[in-house]
Protein backbone atom coordinates (compact mmCIF):
# COMPACT_ATOMS: atom_id res chain seq x y z
CA UNK A 1 0.00 0.00 0.00
CA UNK A 2 1.23 3.48 -0.75
CA UNK A 3 -0.12 6.99 -0.72
CA UNK A 4 1.79 9.76 -2.44
CA UNK A 5 0.65 13.32 -2.82
CA UNK A 6 1.63 16.65 -4.29
CA UNK A 7 0.42 20.15 -3.67
CA UNK A 8 0.11 22.76 -6.36
CA UNK A 9 -2.87 24.57 -7.71
CA UNK A 10 -4.62 21.36 -6.83
CA UNK A 11 -3.89 18.76 -4.20
CA UNK A 12 -3.39 15.43 -5.94
CA UNK A 13 -3.02 12.14 -4.17
CA UNK A 14 -2.38 8.67 -5.60
CA UNK A 15 -3.34 5.73 -3.40
CA UNK A 16 -2.50 2.10 -4.01
CA UNK A 17 -4.15 -0.78 -2.22
CA UNK A 18 -2.16 -3.98 -2.49
CA UNK A 19 -5.08 -6.15 -1.36
CA UNK A 20 -7.01 -5.18 -4.50
CA UNK A 21 -4.03 -5.52 -6.84
CA UNK A 22 -3.70 -8.73 -8.87
CA UNK A 23 -0.27 -7.96 -10.30
CA UNK A 24 -1.49 -7.68 -13.89
CA UNK A 25 0.84 -4.80 -14.76
CA UNK A 26 -1.78 -2.78 -16.65
CA UNK A 27 -0.84 0.31 -14.61
CA UNK A 28 2.83 -0.02 -15.45
CA UNK A 29 1.91 -0.47 -19.12
CA UNK A 30 -0.01 2.80 -19.28
CA UNK A 31 2.14 4.99 -17.01
CA UNK A 32 3.50 7.72 -19.30
CA UNK A 33 6.48 8.44 -17.05
CA UNK A 34 7.42 4.84 -16.21
CA UNK A 35 6.98 5.66 -12.56
CA UNK A 36 5.24 2.45 -11.59
CA UNK A 37 7.09 -0.80 -11.25
CA UNK A 38 5.71 -4.29 -11.06
CA UNK A 39 7.44 -6.38 -8.41
CA UNK A 40 8.38 -10.08 -8.55
CA UNK A 41 4.83 -11.40 -8.88
CA UNK A 42 5.65 -15.11 -8.82
CA UNK A 43 7.69 -15.09 -5.58
CA UNK A 44 5.08 -12.80 -4.05
CA UNK A 45 2.22 -15.10 -5.13
CA UNK A 46 4.07 -18.05 -3.61
CA UNK A 47 4.57 -16.20 -0.35
CA UNK A 48 8.37 -16.22 -0.68
CA UNK A 49 8.62 -12.44 -0.64
CA UNK A 50 6.38 -10.11 1.28
CA UNK A 51 6.04 -6.85 -0.55
CA UNK A 52 3.55 -4.85 -2.58
CA UNK A 53 3.01 -6.04 -6.14
CA UNK A 54 3.41 -2.50 -7.45
CA UNK A 55 5.75 0.26 -6.31
CA UNK A 56 5.98 3.90 -7.37
CA UNK A 57 8.76 6.40 -7.95
CA UNK A 58 7.17 9.43 -6.39
CA UNK A 59 9.79 11.77 -7.81
CA UNK A 60 8.83 11.01 -11.40
CA UNK A 61 5.07 10.45 -10.97
CA UNK A 62 3.13 13.34 -12.48
CA UNK A 63 -0.17 12.41 -10.77
CA UNK A 64 -1.97 12.28 -14.11
CA UNK A 65 -4.29 9.47 -12.99
CA UNK A 66 -3.96 7.24 -16.04
CA UNK A 67 -3.04 4.27 -13.85
CA UNK A 68 -6.02 4.97 -11.65
CA UNK A 69 -8.53 4.81 -14.49
CA UNK A 70 -6.78 1.93 -16.29
CA UNK A 71 -6.76 -0.39 -13.27
CA UNK A 72 -9.80 -2.67 -13.72
CA UNK A 73 -9.53 -3.74 -10.08
CA UNK A 74 -9.60 -0.37 -8.40
CA UNK A 75 -6.20 -0.91 -6.78
CA UNK A 76 -5.05 2.57 -7.74
CA UNK A 77 -6.98 5.71 -7.13
CA UNK A 78 -6.11 9.32 -7.88
CA UNK A 79 -7.94 12.03 -6.03
CA UNK A 80 -7.92 15.71 -6.85
CA UNK A 81 -8.68 18.02 -3.95
CA UNK A 82 -10.00 15.08 -1.99
CA UNK A 83 -12.36 13.80 -4.71
CA UNK A 84 -11.56 10.52 -6.48
CA UNK A 85 -11.45 10.98 -10.24
CA UNK A 86 -13.54 7.80 -10.43
CA UNK A 87 -16.46 9.92 -9.28
CA UNK A 88 -15.73 12.64 -11.81
CA UNK A 89 -17.89 12.37 -14.92
CA UNK A 90 -15.12 13.75 -17.12
CA UNK A 91 -12.90 10.75 -16.46
CA UNK A 92 -13.14 7.26 -17.94
CA UNK A 93 -14.77 4.50 -15.91
CA UNK A 94 -15.04 0.73 -16.04
CA UNK A 95 -18.44 -0.76 -16.78
CA UNK A 96 -17.53 -4.06 -15.19
CA UNK A 97 -19.82 -5.71 -12.71
CA UNK A 98 -20.77 -8.91 -10.98
CA UNK A 99 -24.38 -8.83 -9.84
CA UNK A 100 -26.67 -11.29 -8.15
CA UNK A 101 -30.33 -11.17 -9.06
CA UNK A 102 -32.04 -11.75 -5.71
CA UNK A 103 -35.28 -12.77 -7.43
CA UNK A 104 -33.58 -15.63 -9.24
CA UNK A 105 -31.07 -16.78 -6.61
CA UNK A 106 -31.98 -20.15 -5.06
CA UNK A 107 -29.34 -19.87 -2.32
CA UNK A 108 -27.49 -23.02 -3.26
CA UNK A 109 -24.17 -21.45 -2.29
CA UNK A 110 -22.15 -22.87 -5.17
CA UNK A 111 -20.89 -19.42 -6.16
CA UNK A 112 -19.62 -18.87 -2.63
CA UNK A 113 -17.70 -22.15 -2.78
CA UNK A 114 -16.00 -21.55 -6.12
CA UNK A 115 -15.17 -17.84 -5.87
CA UNK A 116 -11.37 -17.66 -6.12
CA UNK A 117 -11.31 -14.32 -4.28
CA UNK A 118 -13.59 -15.28 -1.39
CA UNK A 119 -15.68 -12.35 -2.54
CA UNK A 120 -19.11 -13.86 -2.08
CA UNK A 121 -20.91 -13.69 1.22
CA UNK A 122 -23.62 -16.27 1.47
CA UNK A 123 -26.10 -17.39 4.05
CA UNK A 124 -29.39 -19.23 3.89
CA UNK A 125 -32.11 -20.23 6.26
CA UNK A 126 -33.34 -23.79 5.81
CA UNK A 127 -36.58 -24.99 7.36
CA UNK A 128 -36.61 -27.39 10.26
CA UNK A 129 -37.06 -30.94 8.84
CA UNK A 130 -39.60 -31.62 11.60
CA UNK A 131 -41.87 -28.97 10.09
CA UNK A 132 -42.01 -30.90 6.83
CA UNK A 133 -43.08 -34.26 8.24
CA UNK A 134 -45.93 -35.60 10.33
CA UNK A 135 -46.07 -38.73 12.44
CA UNK A 136 -45.80 -40.31 15.81
CA UNK A 137 -43.22 -42.36 17.61
CA UNK A 138 -43.35 -44.09 20.97
CA UNK A 139 -40.87 -46.31 22.76
CA UNK A 140 -42.07 -48.83 25.28
CA UNK A 141 -39.46 -48.55 28.01
CA UNK A 142 -40.59 -51.76 29.66
CA UNK A 143 -39.81 -53.72 26.54
CA UNK A 144 -36.64 -51.80 25.56
CA UNK A 145 -33.36 -53.56 26.40
CA UNK A 146 -31.22 -50.51 25.48
CA UNK A 147 -29.28 -52.44 22.85
CA UNK A 148 -28.75 -49.22 20.90
CA UNK A 149 -29.54 -50.72 17.48
CA UNK A 150 -32.10 -47.99 16.84
CA UNK A 151 -29.85 -45.12 17.92
CA UNK A 152 -26.94 -46.39 15.85
CA UNK A 153 -29.10 -46.80 12.76
CA UNK A 154 -31.31 -43.73 13.01
CA UNK A 155 -30.46 -41.74 9.82
CA UNK A 156 -31.52 -38.51 11.49
CA UNK A 157 -29.49 -39.06 14.66
CA UNK A 158 -32.67 -38.45 16.64
CA UNK A 159 -32.29 -41.19 19.27
CA UNK A 160 -30.09 -40.83 22.34
CA UNK A 161 -29.44 -43.86 24.51
CA UNK A 162 -27.60 -44.18 27.78
CA UNK A 163 -26.94 -47.81 28.54
CA UNK A 164 -23.57 -48.00 30.31
CA UNK A 165 -23.43 -48.05 34.13
CA UNK A 166 -21.76 -45.02 35.63
CA UNK A 167 -20.76 -46.89 38.80
CA UNK A 168 -21.13 -50.24 40.58
CA UNK A 169 -24.08 -48.92 42.57
CA UNK A 170 -25.86 -47.71 39.47
CA UNK A 171 -26.01 -50.75 37.19
CA UNK A 172 -29.32 -49.78 35.62
CA UNK A 173 -28.51 -46.29 34.39
CA UNK A 174 -30.58 -46.69 31.24
CA UNK A 175 -32.43 -44.06 29.28
CA UNK A 176 -33.72 -43.62 25.74
CA UNK A 177 -34.96 -40.36 24.22
CA UNK A 178 -36.24 -39.41 20.79
CA UNK A 179 -35.56 -35.86 19.67
CA UNK A 180 -38.78 -34.93 17.87
CA UNK A 181 -37.13 -31.96 16.18
CA UNK A 182 -34.95 -34.47 14.30
CA UNK A 183 -37.19 -37.56 13.90
CA UNK A 184 -38.62 -37.94 10.39
CA UNK A 185 -40.77 -40.97 11.23
CA UNK A 186 -38.96 -43.17 8.73
CA UNK A 187 -39.43 -46.30 10.81
CA UNK A 188 -35.89 -47.69 10.62
CA UNK A 189 -35.81 -47.88 14.45
CA UNK A 190 -39.00 -49.87 14.56
CA UNK A 191 -37.77 -52.33 11.96
CA UNK A 192 -34.40 -52.86 13.62
CA UNK A 193 -35.74 -53.19 17.19
CA UNK A 194 -35.26 -56.82 18.33
CA UNK A 195 -37.82 -56.41 21.13
CA UNK A 196 -40.64 -54.82 19.15
CA UNK A 197 -40.52 -51.93 21.63
CA UNK A 198 -41.04 -49.10 19.16
CA UNK A 199 -44.30 -47.88 17.68
CA UNK A 200 -44.04 -45.50 14.78
CA UNK A 201 -46.52 -44.03 12.35
CA UNK A 202 -45.68 -41.78 9.42
CA UNK A 203 -48.57 -39.66 8.25
CA UNK A 204 -46.56 -37.26 6.10
CA UNK A 205 -48.06 -38.45 2.82
CA UNK A 206 -51.54 -38.59 4.18
CA UNK A 207 -51.32 -35.05 5.56
CA UNK A 208 -49.23 -33.60 2.72
CA UNK A 209 -51.89 -31.04 1.87
CA UNK A 210 -51.58 -29.38 5.24
CA UNK A 211 -47.79 -29.24 5.24
CA UNK A 212 -46.68 -25.84 4.04
CA UNK A 213 -44.27 -25.65 1.16
CA UNK A 214 -41.08 -24.33 2.77
CA UNK A 215 -39.68 -21.02 1.71
CA UNK A 216 -35.91 -20.99 1.67
CA UNK A 217 -34.57 -17.52 2.25
CA UNK A 218 -31.07 -16.18 2.30
CA UNK A 219 -28.63 -13.66 1.02
CA UNK A 220 -25.87 -13.79 -1.58
CA UNK A 221 -23.65 -10.74 -1.77
CA UNK A 222 -20.72 -10.15 -4.10
CA UNK A 223 -18.10 -7.91 -2.53
CA UNK A 224 -17.14 -5.41 -5.20
CA UNK A 225 -13.92 -4.61 -3.37
CA UNK A 226 -12.24 -7.92 -3.97
CA UNK A 227 -14.19 -9.30 -6.97
CA UNK A 228 -12.13 -9.52 -10.17
CA UNK A 229 -15.07 -10.34 -12.48
CA UNK A 230 -13.75 -13.78 -13.38
CA UNK A 231 -17.22 -15.32 -13.96
CA UNK A 232 -16.77 -18.42 -11.82
CA UNK A 233 -19.98 -17.50 -9.99
CA UNK A 234 -22.08 -16.87 -13.08
CA UNK A 235 -20.75 -19.98 -14.84
CA UNK A 236 -21.52 -22.25 -11.87
CA UNK A 237 -24.91 -20.74 -11.01
CA UNK A 238 -27.57 -23.35 -11.85
CA UNK A 239 -30.33 -20.76 -12.27
CA UNK A 240 -28.43 -18.02 -14.13
CA UNK A 241 -28.93 -15.57 -11.29
CA UNK A 242 -25.54 -13.89 -11.65
CA UNK A 243 -24.48 -11.49 -14.37
CA UNK A 244 -20.80 -10.73 -14.85
CA UNK A 245 -19.38 -8.13 -17.17
CA UNK A 246 -15.68 -8.76 -17.60
CA UNK A 247 -13.21 -5.94 -18.18
CA UNK A 248 -11.89 -7.29 -21.46
CA UNK A 249 -12.88 -9.51 -24.34
CA UNK A 250 -10.32 -11.36 -26.36
CA UNK A 251 -8.26 -14.49 -26.04
CA UNK A 252 -5.21 -15.95 -24.37
CA UNK A 253 -3.22 -18.60 -26.15
CA UNK A 254 -0.24 -20.75 -25.36
CA UNK A 255 2.00 -20.67 -28.39
CA UNK A 256 5.04 -22.89 -28.07
CA UNK A 257 8.12 -22.70 -30.23
CA UNK A 258 11.10 -24.98 -30.66
CA UNK A 259 13.09 -23.43 -27.82
CA UNK A 260 10.16 -22.17 -25.78
CA UNK A 261 8.02 -24.87 -24.28
CA UNK A 262 5.59 -24.88 -21.37
CA UNK A 263 7.18 -26.79 -18.47
CA UNK A 264 3.88 -27.35 -16.74
CA UNK A 265 4.26 -28.84 -13.28
CA UNK A 266 7.91 -27.77 -12.90
CA UNK A 267 7.01 -24.11 -13.26
CA UNK A 268 3.25 -23.42 -12.83
CA UNK A 269 4.00 -19.69 -12.44
CA UNK A 270 0.87 -18.86 -14.47
CA UNK A 271 -1.33 -20.86 -12.15
CA UNK A 272 0.16 -19.23 -9.06
CA UNK A 273 -0.39 -15.65 -10.17
CA UNK A 274 -3.82 -16.10 -11.78
CA UNK A 275 -6.35 -14.18 -9.66
CA UNK A 276 -9.20 -16.05 -11.36
CA UNK A 277 -8.23 -19.65 -10.73
CA UNK A 278 -8.55 -20.07 -14.49
CA UNK A 279 -5.31 -21.98 -15.05
CA UNK A 280 -4.73 -25.69 -14.58
CA UNK A 281 -1.77 -27.86 -15.45
CA UNK A 282 -3.15 -30.70 -17.58
CA UNK A 283 -0.82 -33.45 -18.83
CA UNK A 284 2.20 -31.28 -18.08
CA UNK A 285 0.94 -28.18 -19.88
CA UNK A 286 -0.73 -25.01 -18.76
CA UNK A 287 -4.37 -24.88 -19.79
CA UNK A 288 -6.40 -21.71 -19.34
CA UNK A 289 -10.16 -21.86 -19.24
CA UNK A 290 -11.19 -18.59 -20.87
CA UNK A 291 -14.65 -18.82 -19.31
CA UNK A 292 -13.03 -17.92 -16.00
CA UNK A 293 -10.19 -15.71 -17.29
CA UNK A 294 -10.56 -11.94 -17.07
CA UNK A 295 -7.65 -11.38 -19.47
CA UNK A 296 -5.73 -9.36 -16.89
CA UNK A 297 -2.43 -10.63 -18.21
CA UNK A 298 -0.68 -11.45 -14.92
CA UNK A 299 0.20 -14.92 -16.21
CA UNK A 300 1.75 -13.43 -19.34
CA UNK A 301 4.22 -11.48 -17.19
CA UNK A 302 4.82 -14.48 -14.93
CA UNK A 303 5.61 -16.98 -17.68
CA UNK A 304 9.40 -17.37 -17.88
CA UNK A 305 9.08 -18.94 -21.32
CA UNK A 306 7.18 -15.94 -22.68
CA UNK A 307 4.79 -18.17 -24.60
CA UNK A 308 1.46 -16.82 -23.39
CA UNK A 309 -0.05 -14.59 -26.02
CA UNK A 310 -2.80 -12.28 -24.84
CA UNK A 311 -4.98 -10.65 -27.47
CA UNK A 312 -7.51 -8.23 -26.07
CA UNK A 313 -10.02 -7.02 -28.63
CA UNK A 314 -12.28 -4.83 -26.54
CA UNK A 315 -12.59 -3.36 -23.07
CA UNK A 316 -15.34 -2.01 -20.87
CA UNK A 317 -13.47 1.20 -20.10
CA UNK A 318 -15.76 3.92 -21.30
CA UNK A 319 -15.98 7.69 -21.42
CA UNK A 320 -12.41 8.25 -22.62
CA UNK A 321 -12.65 11.88 -23.65
CA UNK A 322 -9.05 12.92 -24.10
CA UNK A 323 -7.32 12.03 -27.36
CA UNK A 324 -3.95 11.42 -25.73
CA UNK A 325 -5.47 9.24 -23.03
CA UNK A 326 -7.45 7.36 -25.63
CA UNK A 327 -4.23 6.65 -27.50
CA UNK A 328 -2.50 5.27 -24.41
CA UNK A 329 -5.48 3.37 -22.98
CA UNK A 330 -6.31 1.78 -26.30
CA UNK A 331 -2.89 0.13 -26.35
CA UNK A 332 -4.41 -2.22 -23.77
CA UNK A 333 -6.64 -3.62 -26.47
CA UNK A 334 -4.03 -3.49 -29.19
CA UNK A 335 -5.44 -0.43 -30.86
CA UNK B 1 21.09 -27.74 -20.57
CA UNK B 2 20.63 -26.41 -17.04
CA UNK B 3 21.66 -22.94 -15.95
CA UNK B 4 24.78 -21.04 -14.95
CA UNK B 5 25.10 -18.83 -11.91
CA UNK B 6 27.39 -15.82 -12.21
CA UNK B 7 29.31 -16.01 -8.97
CA UNK B 8 30.13 -12.29 -9.00
CA UNK B 9 26.48 -11.26 -9.25
CA UNK B 10 25.00 -13.97 -7.01
CA UNK B 11 24.16 -13.04 -3.43
CA UNK B 12 25.25 -16.49 -2.26
CA UNK B 13 22.23 -16.99 0.01
CA UNK B 14 23.65 -14.76 2.73
CA UNK B 15 23.49 -11.57 0.66
CA UNK B 16 20.51 -12.60 -1.48
CA UNK B 17 17.51 -10.35 -0.71
CA UNK B 18 15.44 -13.49 -0.21
CA UNK B 19 18.19 -15.78 1.15
CA UNK B 20 18.32 -18.02 -1.89
CA UNK B 21 15.16 -17.22 -3.87
CA UNK B 22 16.19 -19.54 -6.71
CA UNK B 23 16.46 -22.47 -4.29
CA UNK B 24 13.00 -21.74 -2.95
CA UNK B 25 11.48 -21.28 -6.42
CA UNK B 26 12.92 -24.41 -8.01
CA UNK B 27 10.63 -27.32 -7.25
CA UNK B 28 12.77 -29.73 -9.26
CA UNK B 29 15.62 -29.69 -6.76
CA UNK B 30 17.92 -28.41 -9.49
CA UNK B 31 19.18 -25.56 -7.33
CA UNK B 32 20.11 -26.55 -3.81
CA UNK B 33 21.96 -25.23 -0.82
CA UNK B 34 25.33 -26.85 -0.36
CA UNK B 35 27.86 -25.74 2.24
CA UNK B 36 26.00 -22.47 2.72
CA UNK B 37 26.11 -21.60 -0.97
CA UNK B 38 23.93 -22.10 -4.04
CA UNK B 39 24.66 -25.22 -6.01
CA UNK B 40 23.23 -26.52 -9.29
CA UNK B 41 22.16 -30.10 -9.91
CA UNK B 42 22.06 -30.07 -13.75
CA UNK B 43 20.35 -33.44 -14.14
CA UNK B 44 17.32 -32.15 -12.22
CA UNK B 45 16.93 -28.97 -14.26
CA UNK B 46 13.86 -28.85 -16.47
CA UNK B 47 14.83 -25.58 -18.19
CA UNK B 48 11.71 -23.84 -17.00
CA UNK B 49 13.75 -20.61 -16.55
CA UNK B 50 11.78 -19.57 -13.50
CA UNK B 51 15.05 -18.95 -11.61
CA UNK B 52 16.48 -16.90 -14.49
CA UNK B 53 13.41 -14.71 -14.62
CA UNK B 54 13.16 -14.12 -10.89
CA UNK B 55 16.76 -13.83 -9.63
CA UNK B 56 16.89 -10.42 -7.95
CA UNK B 57 20.55 -10.07 -8.95
CA UNK B 58 20.13 -11.26 -12.56
CA UNK B 59 22.87 -13.74 -11.79
CA UNK B 60 21.36 -16.76 -13.54
CA UNK B 61 21.53 -17.48 -17.26
CA UNK B 62 21.09 -20.41 -19.58
CA UNK B 63 24.09 -22.75 -19.68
Amino acid sequence: MFNIERNGEEHRKLSYKDNKCVGCGICTDVCPTSSLRLGPIVPIARGLIEMDLVSVNQDSCVFCGLCSVACPFDALSLSINGESIKNNKNYPFWETESEVNDEECMYCGKCHEVCPRDSILFERHLPNPADLVRGEIEINKDKCIYCSFCADMCPAGAITIKNIPTSTVDMLNNSIEVDLSKCIFCGVCKRVCPENAIKQICSTCMLREEIEVPEITGETIILEDSCVNCSWCSEICPVDAITVTKPFSGKLELIEEEEKVCKGDSCHACQDVCPCNAVSIVDGKSVTNLDFCNLCGACVTACPQDIRILTRTDMKLNNINSESWSEILNTLVGK
Amino acid sequence: MAVNIDSDKCGHIQDCPVQGLCIKLCEQGAIIEENGDVSIVPENCDDCDLCIQNCPNQAISKA
